[in-house]
C-alpha cells in the first residue's frame, strides 16, 4: 500500500513538472511579440521598437526558453505569482478574488448535481426499463447534449428577461448566482443520473446479492449497505471527468452571466495577453486537477480494495 | 438502432448538401431586413445584419460538422499512434509515452483548448490545432491497454516468432482489435468536438465572422437577447441535435460492442 501511494505522487509529482513545461512552453511560443502587446496594453499608445526593447528586458523576454523557464518556475515553487506584466498588479490578490467568485459557484453546481441526480437515479431505478426509467435516460442524454453556453442564454432569456425574477449580469448578490449555478448544476445533474442509475443496475446483478438475500437480511439494509458502496465505486471513477466540466463548463458560464471568477480571469487574461495571468489560471487548474485525481487513485483504492492489487 | 442510423445519415447529407439547400448567400447583408422574425420571405429570420438565418445554418452544419470531423479523426491518428508506440517500444518508451499522456490529461480539455486556440490568434487552423492537441488522450490510453492486453496471445507470440516486425505486428494484429474501442470513443469526441467548435466560437476565438459557425452565431445573437430571442434558439438547436445523434449512436455502438465481447 505504502508502495502504490509512492508510485501515485511520484506519478502526480512527473505530472506536474510536465504541466509547467507543457504550460510555459505554450506561452513561450505564443505567436505574436509579447512584448509589444503588454507595452500597448500598459501605455495604451504607438510605441518606439526601444520602449519596445526596454519592455521586454523588463519582463524577462529576452532570455532564451530554459533560463527564462527557470525564472519562472523558481517563484512558482513559494508560491509566489509574480505581477502581471500589463496591470503591473501582483497575480495573487486578484486570483484569490476570482476564485471567491469561482469555488462557490463550483460546489453550488455540484450539489444541485447531486440533489438532482441522486433522486431521479434511484427513482428510474425502481423498474428498470419502465416508463420512468426511460423518461430518466432520455432526460440524461438530451442534458448531456445541451451546451452550458445555450443553455444559460435560455435561463437567462425565461428568468430574467420574460419572468425577471432574476438578475442575470454580474455577482453583486447570492441571487445573482442562481443562474450560473443552475446552468452548470443541470449538466452536472444529466452525467451523473447515467453513472448512477448505471452503477446500481450493475450492483442489483452482483452475484453475491441472492445470497445474502437468502440469508434472510432485509432489503432495506441491501440496498443501503451492499447496492449503495457498489454504485459509489463508478461515481467516485468519473469525479475526475466531472470536474473536468466543470471547469470547462465554469469558464462558458462565467463569460456569458458576467461572473468576474476564475473564468472570465483567464479570458480575459488571453485577450489581453496578460501571460502572467494565463499561467496562474492554467497551473491552478492543472494543480487542481492532478490532486484531484490522485485522491481518486487512493480513495477508490480504498473502498474497493480489488483494484490496484495486481496492477499498480 | 435504425432510427439512429437514419438520424446519422440526415446530418451528414446535412453537411454535405446543406450549403445548396440554402435559399441565400449566408454572407449577404441585407440591413433594411436586420433582426426581422420569422417570415415566408426569411423562414427563421435574419440576424443583425440582415443575413437570413436558415442560410447561415445550412452553411454552419458544413462548418461546425466539417471541422469536428477533421478534428477527431486527427486526434485519433494522433492517439493511436502514441498509444501502439507505448505498446511496442520498450519500458522507457512506454514510460514516456503514458506520463506524457497523463500531463495532456492533466488540463480539462476545453479550457486547454480556449488557452491555445486563444493566444495561438483566433482562426480555424489555430482552433484545428487547439482542439486535435487536446483530444487525442482517450485514444492513447486505450490503443496501448488494449494492445498490451493481447501482446502475450498466442497468435501475437507465433507473428513474432515467425520475424514479423513490430510495426506489422501493429498493423495487422493489433489494429484490429482495437477498432472497436476506438470506433465507440471517436464518436463520444466527435460529438465533443461539436461543442468545443462551437464553445470555442461562442468566445470569440474560432471560426472567424463572416463565415457562419453555430457557437460564433450565438455569439451574434447574444446581444440582442431581448429583442429577437428566437435567433439564439436556433444555432443552439442544431449543436444540441446533431450532440444527441451522434451520443445515441455511440451509446448503440457501445452496447453492440459489448454483446459482441460478451461471450467470450
Amino acid at each position: 500500500m505504502i508502495k502504490t501511494i509512492g508510485g501515485l505522487l511520484l506519478r502526480a509529482v512527473v505530472v506536474l513538472v510536465g504541466t509547467a513545461i507543457l504550460t510555459f512552453a505554450l506561452l513561450w511560443n505564443a505567436p505574436g511579440d509579447p512584448a509589444q502587446a503588454i507595452a500597448m496594453a500598459r501605455f495604451d499608445a504607438l510605441l518606439t521598437e526601444d520602449v519596445i526593447d526596454q519592455v521586454r528586458e523588463e519582463v524577462g523576454l529576452n532570455k532564451s526558453f530554459w533560463p527564462a523557464f527557470g525564472d519562472w518556475l523558481g517563484p512558482l515553487l513559494r508560491l509566489d505569482l509574480g505581477y502581471s506584466a500589463v496591470t503591473g498588479r501582483p497575480v495573487w490578490p486578484d486570483l484569490r478574488t476570482a476564485i471567491g467568485y469561482t469555488f462557490p459557484l463550483a460546489f453550488a453546481a455540484l450539489g444541485i448535481g447531486l440533489a438532482m441526480s441522486v433522486p431521479l437515479a434511484l427513482v428510474a431505478t425502481k423498474r428498470p426499463g419502465g416508463l420512468l426509467d426511460r423518461f430518466a435516460v432520455a432526460i440524461a442524454s438530451l442534458g448531456n447534449a445541451i451546451p452550458a453556453y445555450w443553455l444559460g442564454l435560455i435561463l437567462i432569456l425565461i428568468f430574467a428577461v420574460k419572468l425577471a425574477w432574476l438578475p442575470a449580469l454580474g455577482a453583486q448578490t447570492p441571487a445573482h448566482a442562481i443562474l450560473p449555478a443552475l446552468t452548470l448544476g443541470l449538466g452536472v445533474a444529466a452525467s451523473l443520473t447515467r453513472i448512477i442509475r448505471s452503477g446500481i443496475l450493475e450492483a442489483r446483478g452482483e452475484p453475491f446479492l441472492p445470497a445474502i438475500r437468502r440469508r434472510g437480511v432485509n432489503e432495506r439494509s441491501i440496498g443501503r449497505d451492499h447496492i449503495a458502496p457498489h454504485a459509489a465505486i463508478p461515481v467516485v471513477t468519473v469525479f475526475g471527468l466531472e470536474l473536468a466540466f466543470l471547469l470547462e463548463g465554469l469558464v462558458l458560464v462565467e463569460v456569458i452571466f458576467g461572473r468576474p471568477g476564475l473564468g472570465t480571469f483567464l479570458v480575459q487574461g488571453i485577450l489581453a495577453r496578460d501571460f502572467s495571468h494565463v499561467q496562474a489560471v492554467v497551473v491552478l487548474t492543472a494543480l487542481v486537477f492532478v490532486t484531484v485525481n490522485l485522491a481518486i487513485d487512493l480513495v477508490y483504492r480504498v473502498i474497493d480494495p480489488r483494484i490496484g492489487q495486481n496492477n499498480a | 438502432m435504425r432510427s439512429v442510423w437514419v438520424l446519422v445519415i440526415l446530418l451528414v447529407l446535412l453537411a454535405g448538401l446543406g450549403p445548396m439547400l440554402a435559399p441565400y448567400d449566408p454572407t449577404a447583408i441585407n440591413i433594411p431586413k436586420r433582426l426581422s422574425p420569422p417570415s415566408s420571405e426569411f423562414l427563421l429570420g435574419t440576424d443583425a445584419l440582415g443575413r437570413d438565418i436558415l442560410s447561415r445554418l445550412l452553411h454552419g452544419a458544413r462548418w461546425s460538422l466539417g471541422l469536428a470531423f477533421l478534428v477527431s479523426v486527427i486526434s485519433l491518428v494522433i492517439g493511436t499512434t502514441i498509444g501502439l508506440s507505448a505498446a511496442l517500444g520498450g519500458k522507457i518508451a512506454d514510460w514516456t509515452a503514458m506520463r506524457t499522456t497523463d500531463t495532456f490529461l492533466a488540463f480539462p480539455e476545453l479550457v486547454a483548448a480556449i488557452v491555445i486556440a486563444g493566444l495561438m490568434g483566433a482562426g480555424t487552423w489555430s482552433l484545428i490545432f487547439a482542439l486535435s492537441v487536446t483530444g487525442w488522450m482517450r485514444y492513447a490510453r486505450v490503443a496501448r491497454g488494449i494492445s498490451l492486453s493481447v501482446r502475450n496471445r498466442g497468435y501475437v507470440v507465433q507473428a513474432k516468432l515467425a520475424g514479423l516486425s513490430g510495426w506489422s505486428i501493429a498493423r495487422w494484429h493489433y489494429l484490429p482489435s482495437l477498432i472497436p474501442s476506438l470506433t465507440v470513443i471517436w464518436t463520444g469526441m466527435f460529438a465533443r468536438a461539436i461543442l468545443g467548435i462551437s464553445a470555442l466560437g461562442f468566445l470569440g476565438f474560432g471560426v472567424q465572422p463572416p463565415n457562419p459557425e453555430w457557437g460564433s452565431m450565438l455569439l451574434d445573437a447574444r446581444v440582442h437577447l431581448r429583442s429577437t430571442p428566437l435567433q439564439m434558439i436556433w444555432p443552439g438547436l442544431a449543436v444540441v441535435i446533431c450532440v444527441l445523434a451522434i451520443n445515441l449512436t455511440g451509446d448503440a455502438l457501445r452496447d453492440a460492442v459489448a454483446k459482441r465481447d460478451a461471450p467470450e
